[in-house]
């Protein structure tokens, strides 16, 4: 199995790694690239805790190998924030309680801000649709659900929102 | 989950693919979106020694409208299939199970149709972990020489449980196979071996090509039931297609039915669809006695290996299909209006 030097586009920055092609791409992001944002729960597409951006679109990086991104911009959770600041949609989840344990987040955010990109006014139905592949083990769904809904459009549709 | 090691090629053209496959045959693995092929290497099932990976093969994906039929590459990705007008209007049998495969983050962006239809048959003894069955002896899908979900079983009957497959076979279409030396067109209905062990009449130097849909005067739909409609493969699912007599638009000349996720290949139910010939397309009590007719066919194929107890897909296999039956009658009248 030979070694492969690649490039990857990751959050609008080019980074070379030495890879096998036996390596999937949240391999190399969380052992090679220190990006653990991406997480790996299940490891066989099931549950999209590993879901990261490929030109814009949702995939699980858990089933794509490293070798196979080249050429791809790649965005990962880690690409949401601007520095310090979260992103509105990372804000609305903190300030939603779409959080608990945690694990779902990154992958629940990467589906989301896809989505988001696509459909600015997404509806309820549209959100749970493009999520539908996250899994959330802590079952928080309908603040999750909320918390986008509100990234989308703050306002009174989201029943205990506080801005 | 580690992958087991293997050598990657990525050739930049079908004919360096060709090439690549007779000279690797079975020692090598088509890599197209990997939805299905990375978990089953990760799960120990195969080693490949060589991936030949899709990516570079644009020309491999494309959705295009001839007089006659519609010509898909086999590297379509489902998300294009799923928005493309033709598909969701002159086969929307097809638009409907794309639609329906896992989630939108899974495979709709990488998974493609032709890995779709070439997934491998599932079982839930079989598709367990290296460690779950280092634990027992091999069935004969691993292996061995017995089977888990059949007593005394001479062969494998792993089950089929791909959605475009099931739609594609009610559609009537077409594969076209290409290798080195030849290309050849095969039905659909007649791809399958009957065999667990290796589901797909195909050689291991052929790449799947093309899939080709006639396009006529017929309606199609598609209906399938799964746990968890987002992340589930079907448990029972049926495609039909209902073409309508040429002087008489409400009357039935041919139907297609097909039961999905109930075999090691999508049944083609030729008997329970030649009752429905010269039948109203009002006619429910018709659509009732086809669709029980498919489920006393469809029970003699299954075992209980995929998602639920066999008795509850079983009795599922009727409302699937008379669903199906119902929703193609109706378009085929809104057609007529
Ligand atoms: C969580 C989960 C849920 C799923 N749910 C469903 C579901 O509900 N319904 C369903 O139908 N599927 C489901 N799948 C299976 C799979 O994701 C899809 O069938 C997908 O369309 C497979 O396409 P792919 O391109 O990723 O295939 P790959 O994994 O790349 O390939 C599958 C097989 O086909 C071979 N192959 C692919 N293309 C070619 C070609 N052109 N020529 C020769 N050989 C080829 C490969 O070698 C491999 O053996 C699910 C998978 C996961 C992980
Ligand atoms: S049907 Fe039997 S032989 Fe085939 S995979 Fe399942 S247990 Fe193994
Ligand atoms: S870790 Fe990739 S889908 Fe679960
Ligand atoms: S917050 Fe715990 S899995 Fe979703």
């Amino acid at each position: 199995m030979e070694k492969m030097e690649i490039t990857l586009n990751i959050n609008d920055k080019s980074r070379e790694v030495t890879v096998h092609p036996n390596e999937t791409l949240l391999d190399v992001l969380r052992e090679k690239l220190d990006m653990i944002g991406a997480k790996e729960s299940c490891g066989e597409g099931v549950c999209g805790s590993c879901t990261v951006q490929m030109d814009g679109k949702p995939v699980r990086s858990c089933l794509t190998l490293a070798v196979e991104a080249r050429g791809a911009k790649i965005k990962t959770v880690e690409g949401l924030a601007d520095g310090e600041e979260l992103s509105d949609l990372q804000q609305s989840f903190i300030d939603h309680g779409a959080v608990q344990c945690g694990f779902c987040t990154p992958g629940m955010l990467m589906s989301a801000d896809a989505l988001l990109n696509e459909n600015h006014n997404p509806d309820e139905k549209a959100i749970r649709k493009a999520l539908a592949g996250n899994i959330c083990r802590c079952t928080g769904y309908a603040k999750i659900v909320q918390a986008v809904a509100h990234a989308a459009e703050p306002g009174d549709h989201c029943s205990d929102c506080k801005s | 989950m580690l992958l087991p090691r293997f050598d990657y090629s990525q050739p930049q053209n079908l004919e360096a693919a060709l090439d690549l496959l007779n000279a690797h045959r079975e020692d090598a693995k088509i890599l197209a979106g990997g939805t299905d092929l990375l978990v089953r290497m990760k799960k120990g099932l195969i080693r490949p020694k060589r991936l030949i990976s899709l990516k570079s093969l644009k020309e491999l994906s494309y959705i295009k409208k001839e007089h006659d039929c519609i010509r898909m590459g086999a590297g379509t990705s489902l998300a294009d299939i799923i928005s493309s007008d033709l598909v969701r209007k002159k086969a929307r049998a097809l638009f409907q199970a794309c639609e329906k495969v896992g989630a939108v983050t899974i495979q709709h962006h990488r998974g493609t149709i032709g890995g779709n239809i070439l997934q491998d048959n599932r079982c839930h003894h079989y598709n367990q972990s290296d460690f779950h069955r280092s634990g027992r002896q091999a069935c004969h899908k691993d292996g061995g020489k017995i089977c888990y979900a059949r007593e005394n079983a001479d062969r494998c009957n792993s089950t089929c449980q791909s959605d475009g497959a099931t739609a594609l076979m009610a559609l009537g279409a077409k594969l076209v196979l290409a290798s080195k030396e030849n290309e050849r067109t095969v039905d659909l209905d007649q791809f399958y071996t009957a065999d667990g062990i290796k589901p797909h009449a195909m050689e291991a130097h052929e790449l799947l090509k093309e899939i080709i849909v006639p396009l006529n005067n017929a309606q199609s739909d598609y209906q399938r039931l799964a746990y968890r409609s987002a992340i589930d493969y079907p448990i029972a699912c049926a495609g039909v297609q209902l073409k309508p007599s040429e002087n008489q638009k409400d009357q039935i000349e041919d139907a297609r039915i097909v039961v999905g996720a109930m075999g090691r290949a999508p049944l083609f139910l030729a008997q329970a669809a030649a009752f429905l010939k010269d039948k109203s397309i009002h006619d429910e009590a018709a659509f009732q006695k086809a669709a029980d007719a498919c489920m006393d066919s469809a029970a003699t194929f299954a075992v209980h290996n995929v998602g639920s107890t066999l008795e509850y897909r079983c009795e599922m296999v009727s409302p699937m299909v008379f669903r199906a039956l119902k929703e193609a009658s109706q378009a085929l009248e809104n057609a007529i209006d």
